[in-house]
C-alpha cells in the first residue's frame, strides 16, 4: 500500500505468497461457504498450495473493494467499500484490529458481531454480507452501508424536526428488531441511540452486536456490566446474574423516551448516580414492588438511602405520577406513554416483553407512523456510520476517555 | 461613460413628462384593444410609454412613482391599482374602459406576467385546458392514440385562442371535465370522496350564483367549476353528438386505458409482516423435570428477569426445528402421504408433554 486508498481504490490483492494454515481461516471460510459461489471450483486440489479454507476466504476477500477510511477506533477500523461486481452496491468494511487482550484467537466482540449477525435476517437489524481475514491476520467484517446516521444524532440536530408518527415510525423498526433478536434467543445487551443506524432509505437498523449473547441455559450467570449506563437496566444495576430479554426492553424504552424530548432521558455519572436518577422517574423499588429484590448482589434498600420519612418511618422516593409523564412526553401521546412505562417497569417480570410491546394498541391507533421514505433525514454522512461502527460494545462517546479501551468484566463466565 | 448613460435613460421619462399623457389617451387606448394588436407589436416603444398612463384615471407614473397596473383575464384591460379599488370595492361593476361592457371582480385582477397581453391570454387559456385534459403518455395504450389526442388539445386550445367556435368549445370542455372528475370520485376511498363532493357542490352552488349575476362570461377561470345543467348532460351535444356514445363526456379518446382504483391501505402490521410461531412444538405452561427444579425456585433468578418460558421454547425450539432438516417430512413427502406436518409436530409435542422425560435435551449437542 505505497498509495493512499483515498485516491485509488483497488481491490484487495490476492495473497501472493501461502498463508500460513490457521484455525481463525478455516472457521470463515466454513462461515462463508454459503457467500462464496466458487466453493466446488476452489476445491480442486494443487492450486497454488493454498488450502481450501485458503482458497474460499480469497475467494470472499477478491469479491470487495476497499475505499476511504472512515473511522478509526480502539477496537476496530471501517473503511467504505462495494463489491467488485456492482460499484453501486456499497458496503462498511469493519477490520478488526489485533487485541492485545486475545492474542490467540479472535477478540469476544468479533466472535459475537459474526456468530449473531450470521444467524439474524432481517430488514431493521445490520446486514453481515461476508467475514475474511487479511495476510495479516485481520478479520474484515463486510456490513451494509448505512450513510444517514444514526438515532441519537438524529434527536440532537435540531435542525430537523419532527413529530408523533416519526417517532412511532423509528420506535416501531427498533420494536422489531429487539423482537426478532428476542424470538431468535438473542440478547443484544447494547441498545442505544447511537447503535440504531439509518440506511439511505430511512429504515432504522440494529447494529453492534458486540455484547450480544444468546438466551442463558438456567443456572448459568451472566455479567452484569453490560449495555451503555444510561439505557442500564435496574436489574443490572442491582447485579443480577440471572436475567432475560427484560434489559433489552428498558434500554428500548428509554431510547424511545429520548427520542420523545430530544435529551437524555436519565443520564448520571455514575452506576449509583444512575440508579438515583432511576429512582427520581420511578421510584425506589422495595421488596413490595419487585418481590425477590432484596436477595439481588447490590440492592440498597430504601431506608438506608433516603432521607424522606412517612410516620418517622424512613421510605423511599415516590415514582412520578401520570401527570409528569403526560407533560414531559407530549410527542408519545397517551398510548405511547402506557407502552414506554410499561417498557420501563422496574421489575423485570412484570415488564412488557418484545412481543407484548409489539402488541401493543400504540402501534396500530391513530396516528399511523410515517411511511420511511417520508421520514425527516439528515445527512449524518459515511463519516458518522464509521464512528459508530468502530465503537466498541459499551462505550460512549465522552470525549475525553474515548481512546481508552474499557474493560469488560468475563469473570462471571469463567466461575 | 456612465455620464452618457444617465444622460439617455433621463430623455424619455422627460418626454414623458412633457406629453402628459393626455395627448397620447387615444392611441394608448388602442393598444390595449385586444382587436388591433399589430400596432403595439409594431411600435414597443410606443407601447412602452403608455403603459406609464393608467387609461382610466390618465395618472402618470411621474406622478406616481408607486403605481402598479393589474389585469383582468376577463377582457385583459390593463389599469392602476387605484382604479381597480376605486371602481371594484363595492362589488362586480362593468370595465371602465370605452366599449368594453365586460363585467368584472376585483378579486380577479391580477400582475401581468407577460408584456404582451395577447401572450398572456393564450398562456391563461392553455394552462385552463391542461388542466382539463390532462392525460399523459402511459394513459393510452398506443402511441398513435396518444398523437391524436395531442392533436385534439391542440386544436381545442387554437379554437379557444382564436375565438373559433368558442361556445361548442367550451361545452366540450366543460362536460369532459365534469365525467373527470365524477370518475375520479368514483375510484377514491368512500369517506375522501364524500368530502371532495361537498366541496365541490358548494362550489358549484356559489358559482352558479355569480354566473346568474354576469350577463356575459365567456372564459371562466375553471370551467370544470361551472355547473352544467342535468338537461345537457342527457340530450346529446349537437356540436360533438357525432363523436359520443349515449353518454355526453365532450370528448371522445380512442385507446384511453381505463383508470385503476388504487389499493386502499391496510392497517399498520406492527410486526412488519414478519411471524415468528413455533410450528412443530406446543409450548406448555410448566415443565415438571427434576433438574430444573432448583433454578426455577431460585428467588434470585426470577428477581433478575430470568424466564423460564424462554428457556422452554429455546430447549423445544432447538429440539424439533432444529437445522430445518426434517427427515420425518422428507420421508412423507416422498412416500406421497399426505398427511401434513402439523399433525407429525403435534404428536412429538404431546408425546414430550406427556413423558417430559423423553427428551434428553443434554444430550442433543
Amino acid at each position: 500500500m505505497a498509495y493512499s486508498p483515498v485516491l485509488s481504490p483497488k481491490p484487495n490483492p490476492p495473497a501472493t505468497k501461502p498463508l500460513p494454515a490457521n484455525p481463525k481461516t478455516k472457521a470463515l471460510a466454513i462461515l462463508n461457504a454459503s457467500n462464496s459461489p466458487a466453493t466446488t471450483a476452489a476445491s480442486t486440489p494443487g492450486d497454488g498450495g493454498l488450502d481450501l479454507a485458503e482458497q474460499m476466504n480469497d475467494e470472499v476477500r477478491r469479491q470487495f473493494i476497499t475505499g476511504n477510511r472512515l473511522g478509526e477506533g480502539t477496537y476496530a477500523i471501517v473503511y467504505s467499500g462495494h463489491y467488485l461486481s456492482d460499484p453501486k452496491s456499497l458496503v462498511a468494511i469493519k477490520k478488526i484490529k489485533v487485541n492485545a487482550d486475545y492474542k490467540d484467537g479472535i477478540a469476544m466482540d468479533a466472535i459475537r458481531e459474526i456468530k449473531y449477525l450470521s444467524e439474524l435476517s432481517h430488514p431493521n437489524i445490520i446486514r453481515l454480507h461476508a467475514v475474511f481475514s487479511t495476510k495479516d491476520q485481520n478479520i474484515s467484517l463486510v456490513l451494509e452501508h448505512l450513510p444517514l446516521g444514526d438515532l441519537e444524532q438524529l434527536w440532537k440536530t435540531h435542525t430537523v424536526s419532527y413529530g408523533i408518527a416519526d417517532i412511532k415510525a423509528w420506535a416501531s423498526m427498533l420494536a422489531q428488531a429487539v423482537w426478532f433478536c428476542h424470538e431468535n434467543f438473542i440478547l443484544h445487551r447494547d441498545i442505544k441511540g447511537n447503535n440504531l443506524l439509518i440506511a439511505a432509505d430511512g429504515t432504522v437498523k440494529l447494529a453492534d452486536f458486540g455484547l450480544a449473547r444468546s438466551f442463558a441455559d438456567p443456572g448459568r450467570p451472566m455479567t452484569y456490566n453490560v449495555i451503555t449506563r444510561f439505557y442500564r437496566p435496574p436489574e443490572l444495576l442491582y447485579g443480577a446474574r440471572y436475567y432475560g430479554g427484560g434489559v433489552d426492553v428498558w434500554s428500548m424504552g428509554v431510547v424511545i423516551a429520548e427520542l420523545a424530548i430530544r435529551e437524555f432521558f436519565l443520564p448520571s455519572e455514575t452506576d449509583v448516580g444512575q440508579l438515583s436518577a432511576i429512582y427520581e422517574v420511578f421510584g425506589h423499588p422495595t421488596e413490595e414492588s419487585w418481590p425477590g429484590i432484596s436477595k439481588l448482589e447490590f440492592y440498597i434498600p430504601p431506608d438506608a438511602s433516603s432521607t424522606a420519612t412517612t410516620n418517622g418511618v424512613k421510605v423511599g422516593k415516590k415514582g412520578q405520577p401520570l401527570g409528569y409523564w403526560k407533560a414531559r412526553f407530549p410527542l408519545l401521546g397517551e398510548d405511547g406513554i402506557d407502552l414506554v412505562r410499561g417498557m420501563l417497569t422496574l421489575d423485570p417480570r412484570k415488564r412488557l416483553s418484545a412481543r407484548q410491546v409489539l402488541e401493543h394498541r400504540y402501534w396500530t391507533n391513530a396516528p399511523r407512523p410515517t411511511k420511511k421514505e417520508d421520514l425527516p433525514k439528515q445527512g449524518g454522512g459515511e463519516k458518522k456510520m464509521g464512528e459508530d461502527l468502530k465503537r466498541r460494545g459499551g462505550e460512549v462517546d465522552s470525549g475525553r476517555a474515548d481512546k481508552v479501551a474499557r474493560k469488560l468484566d468475563f469473570s462471571a463466565l469463567k466461575k | 461613460m456612465s455620464k452618457a448613460a444617465t444622460r439617455v435613460g433621463a430623455t424619455p421619462t422627460k418626454r414623458l413628462a412633457e406629453d402628459g399623457g393626455a395627448s397620447r389617451l387615444s392611441s394608448s387606448l388602442h393598444s390595449l384593444s385586444l382587436r388591433s394588436p399589430s400596432k403595439s407589436t409594431s411600435t414597443p416603444a410606443f407601447a412602452d410609454s403608455s403603459s406609464d398612463i393608467c387609461p382610466v384615471c390618465k395618472s402618470s407614473r411621474y406622478l406616481n412613482p408607486n403605481m402598479k397596473f393589474l389585469v383582468n383575464p376577463e377582457c385583459y384591460h390593463k389599469m392602476c391599482e387605484s382604479c381597480v379599488d376605486r371602481i371594484f370595492s363595492h362589488g362586480p361593476a362593468p370595465c371602465p374602459i370605452a366599449g368594453c361592457k365586460r363585467t368584472l371582480r376585483k378579486a380577479k385582477f391580477r400582475n401581468q406576467t407577460f408584456e404582451d397581453l395577447r401572450v398572456e391570454r393564450e398562456v391563461d387559456i392553455r394552462r385552463r385546458v391542461a388542466k382539463i385534459l390532462n392525460k399523459t403518455e402511459e394513459d393510452f395504450d398506443t402511441l398513435l392514440n396518444y398523437n391524436n389526442y395531442l392533436e385534439t388539445v391542440e386544436t381545442t386550445t387554437f379554437n379557444l385562442i382564436y375565438k373559433i367556435d368558442v361556445e361548442a368549445t367550451e361545452r366540450r370542455l366543460q362536460a369532459f371535465a365534469e365525467v373527470q372528475r365524477a370518475e375520479a370520485l368514483s375510484t377514491l376511498p368512500a369517506s375522501q370522496a364524500s368530502k371532495i363532493r361537498s366541496v365541490s357542490s358548494t362550489q358549484q352552488i356559489t358559482d352558479s350564483k355569480q354566473e346568474s349575476s354576469t350577463d356575459r362570461v365567456v372564459l371562466k377561470k375553471s370551467a370544470g367549476q361551472r355547473k352544467v345543467p342535468s338537461s345537457s348532460m342527457s340530450t346529446p351535444d349537437p356540436f360533438s353528438g357525432a363523436e359520443n356514445g349515449d353518454v355526453d363526456s365532450g370528448f371522445n379518446f380512442h385507446g384511453l386505458k381505463k383508470r385503476v382504483a388504487p389499493e386502499p391501505e391496510k392497517p399498520y402490521d406492527p410486526y412488519g409482516g414478519w411471524s415468528v410461531e413455533p410450528q412443530y412444538f406446543i409450548l406448555q405452561d410448566d415443565y415438571d423435570v427434576e433438574w430444573l427444579k432448583h433454578t426455577k425456585d431460585e428467588v434470585k433468578n426470577a428477581a433478575g428477569g430470568y424466564d423460564m418460558k424462554d428457556f422452554y421454547t429455546r430447549a423445544l425450539c432447538d429440539a424439533f426445528s432444529g437445522f430445518g432438516v426434517f427427515i420425518d417430512e422428507e420421508m412423507t413427502a416422498r412416500d406421497n402421504q399426505a398427511s401434513g406436518d402439523a399433525v407429525i409436530g403435534t404428536q412429538t409435542a404431546a408425546a414430550v408433554a406427556a413423558g417430559g422425560r423423553d427428551v434428553h435435551m443434554d444430550d442433543l449437542f
